[in-house]
């Protein structure tokens, strides 16, 4: 099959103002450039890009078939680079690639060195990262490191006996009563922590799946196995990994075995040999703890570089539901400083479900009743849903809650097809109902593949609402009020702004408990001078009004960043907003120098 | 430098302190203010100075915070407070002028720093409105400073009871920071000031405000069986009950309220804690329904909290029936607990203050503020009133129109989210030793003492 016509799929509409080629690091648009010079953008040199970096979360089999065999490949993505770098992503951070069973959409690894054929191989994944690096765009992968899949070569040889050179490479015993205090993440489906292996005649652990075998740290070949796989991809030049379990690493009497100091050893040593041979790469680990004892992952700034921010995601959904501002300043509340160097990963759906399991029982129940009636949308300790089918398709709240997520502190994840709101289904087994090919155009399989139907890797959606013939970006590239034309234009003025990225965060008082106003700020590296950026968000459904305090500004005109009218100057008095349902604003509180 | 002369200064405050509402309510009708100087403290020697003056009237001791300045700083120092002017002074032959020091930016600084021993410095302060016997003032957006206007005798309770909280770890409340305490009077308090924190009362309001949105008439057709006008709601689902609107409207407000109830269990274990236990004492309860359904008749309020099968006079009889032992223990209350005496923080409800106005207090009639001992069930009785004033106030709003509807809401609210006050309150960890295990024993005497909160409200807003 050949590359699609890309001038055909990035359409400059003449309406589509200047705006939008904006050239990075000039701070003008330029409307003439053609187009090869419009999505022309540069790697941020930054030690520390990943702070200021918008990520965006793809499937490789999911995203772009190239070869038509109906499931998605490494040149797919590469075929879609161009479009990825006009939506703004800075980091591509792929889901695992690796060989693998596929009983676990591909956390179930079975050769850590190596590319599922299906999606390319080692040489595809090369000249992806070095297309994306032209473009601006760095790549990370996830790295499974808690366990593999039991058809990895290790496991098969760590089960044929007790003696063999890998019979130590995973966690025996036999029994299964040690640990039993230890919960079990995958509750819906998996009894137990141990699973019984008939041809070892012992139990294994395994904190996910039964044929998820956790491999044994304490073990130092598995560590430098570990070690191994990093360095391997990080030569073919993989801008870092997100860290796949990382918290169950170790297990320990009387614990939980979760957050153990072995396992924050082992991630510095990670982080170490990164520093030390491969500087300027990302470590993000997914650590669905609380902030309080996810921010010991960072270490003195020293471990992981980033970690997502798990609690505050459902009490994004939490306020707009209950249109009030406190799950979220509460949360943040509680969220500590980070080391200089670190950054929260903030996000507001991706690959897994909802996870419920940092909330309290009463607001599981609670956001159950809202967002999850059939019970078929319910996985584990949580939803599977995506963005657009929760917020039940209303795009106000779609845009409020991706201004949430660009503007509170940390660095935002977006997930493949939200950009375009794409839908789900629930009818799909565990959590393939959010993973459903990418729907490119209203074309034969929705432009993912020119396989047949029945070949793809998923079926595509069909439904009348979010159908791909109803749903695509192609449509959405020629319709300039689109949401996805939104959400560029968004990132665009985000990226003028590297304090939504790194600034301070203060939130401000309101009388009305459904806005929710903060501001944020850092100084001017070039200037010197302090720049404000004040976010009021209705979080109600209903227009809303507040006057918040902002004496501390007086005498500055706030200017609107995205249409760029100035709005009253400040005054002694309170400020006085008025928000339309579900509305936001970004003002500017700052003159420039 | 020397010091003004207090009685001077007093002579000076007379027709400024006339103005004041806190003086002309407690004072009376004497206008004489001779004999009236208790104290005159100088607590800043210099410019520009500042003294504490004491005085007495009609029974009560008032205390002034007197500045003093050159007269062209005044203007500055007071911007646009000149109504907080006294007059001029004289001292060492230099003419000033003298003025309420809480109109002084300067010198509330420095009285943060006074009454704190020094440990506390701020760079801003603003001064909040108030109606009631003190001056509040906020400092730096993080603490907050009640100096008191009408001065008690002894241990003023809210601080008694502030400080014997936290010192148990109790740490729903606004953290005690420093009490001002001189000529064994307490003269001001310093707590710490949430500024995102928001008073429940706005909360309700927010939330039965988004509810009775659904109550809006349009001019659709007639519901075809009624002929009642169609809301809103019933434009999208005619079978709705009320109940089931405000589940469904935005704002929901029960899992708000199960959270309080829990912050109430928790205030009042720590309120056993602190003051110690008794019996339940119904007797009193039991006179004042009796005589209360004497003077103003059985009419039940519609936004009360009622068991189902009661009437008013059986509830009277059953609580009567009560053997003391089942009626739980008896506590210090809050005794003013309502939603404006709680906040919702970032960290949870907290409980912003504590009845302690000479001059607004329930117990009007008792110009002590001695502790009062109850159930912990009036306290929770207050609660669930005032969510019935909230819901009476957001009707208030509504056009006449739409009154059928939105009352059914508001009454569907008040009962959802009562029904959440008690269940939190019931599931705080330990409360059981404090309130009866009978749940209708508890549904009861909550019936029975928000009844006479009731009455007593309908009472003070007919001035009786």
């Amino acid at each position: 099959m050949s590359p699609p016509d890309e001038a055909h799929l990035f359409l400059y509409h003449p309406s589509a103002t200047s705006r939008d080629l904006y050239v990075p690091g000039t701070g003008k648009s330029d409307p003439t450039s053609d187009r090869e010079a419009k999505f022309q953008r540069r790697l941020d040199p930054d030690e520390h890009w990943y702070e200021k970096a918008v990520f965006y979360e793809l499937l490789p089999r999911g995203y772009s078939d190239s070869n038509g065999d109906g499931i998605g490949d490494i040149q797919g993505i590469i075929e879609k680079l161009d479009y990825l770098a006009w939506l703004g992503a800075d980091c591509l951070w792929l889901l695992p690639f690796y060989p693998s069973p596929l009983r676990d959409g591909g956390y179930d690894v079975s050769d850590l060195f190596s590319v599922a054929p299906e999606c390319g191989d080692v040489t595809d994944v090369a000249r992806l990262v070095e297309s994306a690096h032209a473009r601006g765009i760095r790549v990370i992968s996830d790295l499974v490191i808690n366990h593999t899949s039991n058809e990895h070569p290790w496991f098969k040889e760590s089960r044929s006996s007790r003696d063999n050179e890998k019979a130590d490479w995973y966690v025996w015993s036999d029994d299964d009563q040690r640990w039993s205090d230890i919960r079990v993440i995958f509750c819906d489906t998996e009894p137990s922590n141990w699973t019984w292996d008939p041809v070892r005649q012992q139990y294994y652990w395994h904190r996910f799946y039964y044929h998820q075998p956790d491999l044994n740290y304490e073990n130092p070949a598995v560590r430098e196995a570990i070690m191994s796989a990093m360095r391997f991809w990080l030569d073919v030049g993989l801008d870092g990994f997100r860290l796949d379990a990382a918290a169950y690493l170790f297990q320990r009497d009387g614990t939980q075995g979760e957050n153990l100091p072995e396992t924050h050893a082992f991630l510095r040593g990670l982080r170490a040999e990164v520093e030390r041979h491969f500087p300027g790469r990302v470590l993000l680990a997914e650590v669905n703890q609380w902030p309080t004892d996810v921010v010991d992952y960072f270490g003195d700034g020293d471990e992981c570089n980033m970690c997502f921010h798990f609690p505050l995601m459902p009490r994004m959904f939490m306020a707009v539901r209950r249109e009030q501002r406190f799950p979220i300043t509460e949360i943040l509340a509680q969220t500590p400083t980070l080391p200089d160097g670190c950054q929260w990963g903030i996000f507001l759906r991706n690959h897994d479900e909802l996870t419920l399991e940092m909330v309290t029982e009463d607001e599981r129940d609670y956001m159950y009743a809202e967002y999850a009636v059939d019970p078929r949308m319910r996985k584990n300790l949580g939803i599977r849903r995506r963005l657009a089918p929760l917020v039940e398709n209303d795009r106000r709240l779609a845009e409020l809650l991706h201004a949430l997520l660009l503007s509170l502190p940390g660095a935002p994840v977006l997930y493949y097809g939200d950009e375009i709101l794409m839908g789900d289904n629930i009818y799909l087994g565990d959590r393939d109902t959010v993973r459903t090919p990418m729907q490119w155009t209203p074309d034969r399989n929705g432009g993912f593949s020119s396989a047949d139907f029945a070949q793809l890797f998923l079926p595509p959606l069909m439904d009348p609402v979010y159908g791909f013939q109803a749903r695509n970006v192609e449509a959405d590239l020629r319709d300039t009020s689109s949401f996805l034309h939104w959400l560029h234009r968004l990132l665009e003025v985000r990226r003028q702004y590297p304090l939504f990225a790194t600034g301070d965060l203060y939130v401000l008082p309101a009388d009305n408990p459904s806005v929710l106003a903060f501001v944020r700020s850092d100084i001017d590296a070039q200037t010197g001078s302090t720049r404000t950026v004040l976010c009021v968000n209705n979080l109600s459904r209903f227009a809303q009004s507040a006057e918040l305090a902002l004496t501390r500004w007086e005498g500055t005109r706030p200017i609107e960043l995205v249409g760029r009218s100035t709005f009253p100057p400040i005054t002694t008095a309170g400020y006085g907003v008025t928000l339309s349902p579900r509305g936001f604003f970004w003002l500017e509180l700052e003159t420039r120098a | 430098m020397s010091s003004p002369d207090g009685e001077e200064v007093l002579a000076l405050s007379a027709s400024y302190l006339e103005r004041q509402r806190w003086f002309q309510r407690a004072s009376g009708d004497q206008l004489v203010l001779s004999n009236a100087l208790m104290s005159f403290d100088v607590l800043i020697d210099g410019l520009p100075g500042l003294a504490r003056m004491l005085l007495s009237r009609g029974g009560r001791t008032f205390q002034l915070l007197v500045g003093w300045r050159r007269p062209s700083e005044v203007a500055d120092a007071l911007r646009g407070e000149e109504n907080a002017l006294l007059g001029p002074i004289t001292i060492d032959g230099e003419s000033y002028l003298a003025y309420d020091a809480i109109a002084d930016d300067a010198l509330c600084i420095e009285l943060l720093r006074i009454a704190t021993d020094g440990k506390e410095f701020a760079r801003s302060v603003r001064r909040v409105s108030s109606l009631v016997s003190h001056s509040s003032l906020v400092f730096d957006e993080r603490l907050f400073m009640k100096c008191y206007r009408v001065v008690e005798d002894g241990e003023r309770p809210e601080i008694e009871v502030l400080f014997r909280l936290d010192s148990l770890g109790f740490n729903a409340l606004l953290a005690p920071v420093a009490r001002w305490r001189a000529r064994d009077v307490d003269l001001a308090l310093v707590r710490e000031f949430l500024p995102t924190a928001l008073e429940g009362r706005l909360l309700a309001l927010t939330s039965l405000r988004d509810v009775l949105a659904y109550a809006s008439t349009g001019d659709e057709p007639p519901l075809p069986n009624t002929g009642a006008p169609r809301t809103t709601f019933q434009r999208m689902r005619e079978d709705a009950t009320p109940e089931e609107v405000c589940a469904s409207a935005g704002g929901d407000l029960v899992s708000e309220m199960e959270r309080l109830g829990q912050t109430t269990g928790s205030l009042h274990l720590a309120l056993g804690d602190a003051f110690g236990e008794q019996s339940v004492d119904t007797h009193g309860l039991i006179e004042e329904m009796g005589a209360q359904i004497s003077r103003d008749g059985a009419e039940m309020d519609p936004f009360g909290y009622r068991e189902p099968s009661g009437t008013l006079e059986g509830l009277r009889k059953g609580i009567s029936a009560l053997a003391l032992s089942r009626a739980g223990r008896a506590i210090r209350l809050h005794g003013e607990y309502h939603l404006r005496r709680v906040m919702r923080s970032d960290a949870g409800w907290v409980v912003a203050g504590f009845s302690d106005d000479p001059l607004y207090s329930r117990q009007q009639s008792d110009l002590s503020l001695a502790a009062r001992m109850g159930s912990p069930l009036e306290d929770l009785a207050d609660m669930c009133f005032s969510l019935g004033v909230v819901a009476r106030e957001a009707l208030s709003f509504r056009p006449p129109e739409e009154k059928q509807v939105a009352t059914d809401l508001a009454l569907a609210w008040t009962r959802r989210n009562r029904a959440a006050l008690l269940k939190g309150y019931l599931s705080t960890n330990g409360i059981e030793k404090l309130v009866p295990k009978d749940a209708q024993v508890v549904g009861a005497l909550l019936s029975g003492y928000e009844f006479i909160r009731e009455r007593r409200y309908d009472a003070a807003l007919a001035g009786r």
